[in-house]
């Protein structure tokens, strides 16, 4: 097993607890989703305060709703298309709510460099999955690139708990912006490939 | 594979990324980045949060120049 594999499988063990109440107790998958965002929203403001540790434990709380509703959907036998849209939008506001809590406190010390960097990070972090759902509708996948929503949210935390927040927007920044050309890439060389086949 | 193209590959390959979590690929690319967060000292980047905090490679510096 690798080392990601290990840490994945040990976080597994408490999350199939919450898993199981959640679904002892039936709550609807489409609310726990909903829980999560107005939770990031309040780590969003913890972000804009400058209160990276309380901001970092309430992100994990966020992210265990984030994380178990679809998991929890199954195991209801909710699934359904509507509860994937619903799901795919509120990550979004998931994660604008703590991009904007950081320019905000970028912002307030006057450090328009970092405003900058966040918002270019904010930016390509929202284009990484707009690229995908709109490269899905053209070819059957599109799922290259590193950086994707768990690792930015594994990012945001160690920032938060470490105080290490400059750094970790740098490497969302510049790893969205290889996602989204990979995406870019993969989409362009594929659509060539099929409309080579259509032709022959 | 030429020892002349293989850095070549292995950037395309960091660049172009096709590797699933939990691979060998995925774990090293998780401590190249754990390591540029940590070992980077705060002040290279200009961090608004943590001046004057010394990073690891700023605190390893600082104990050999004592």
């Amino acid at each position: 097993m690798t080392f990601t594999g290990a840490i994945g499988a040990l976080c597994m063990l408490p999350l199939r607890l919450i898993i199981g109440l959640c679904v002892a107790l039936r709550i609807h998958p489409n609310v726990l989703t909903f829980v999560g965002v107005v939770i990031n929203v309040i780590a969003g403001y913890y972000l804009a305060t400058g209160r990276f540790t309380t901001a970092g434990f309430i992100m994990i709380v966020a992210n265990i709703f984030d994380f178990i509703d679809g998991k929890v959907a199954t195991e209801l036998g909710a699934v359904s298309k509507f509860g994937g849209f619903w799901d795919s939008v509120i990550d979004r506001f998931s994660d604008l709510a703590l991009f904007i809590g950081l320019i905000y406190l970028y912002a307030e010390r006057g450090r328009t460099d970092y405003v900058m960097v966040t918002s270019v990070a904010m930016t390509f972090a929202l284009m990484t999955s707009y690229t995908r759902a709109r490269a899905e509708s053209l070819i059957p996948k599109c799922k290259v690139g590193f950086m994707e929503r768990p690792e930015r949210i594994v990012l945001f935390m160690i920032g938060a708990f470490t105080n290490r927040m400059a750094a970790v927007l740098w490497v969302i920044g510049v790893l969205s912006v290889f996602t989204v050309a990979d995406r870019v890439i993969l989409t362009w060389r594929e659509l060539r490939r099929l409309e080579r086949e259509a032709a022959a | 594979m030429s020892l002349v193209t293989l850095p070549a590959r292995v950037l395309w390959h960091a660049f172009f990324w096709t590797y699933e979590r939990a691979t060998w690929q995925y774990d090293l690319m998780v401590m190249a980045i754990l390591a540029f967060v940590w070992v980077t000292p705060p002040a290279w980047l200009g961090d608004p949060m943590a001046a004057g905090q010394p990073g690891l490679i700023g605190w390893a510096i600082g104990l050999f120049s004592r």
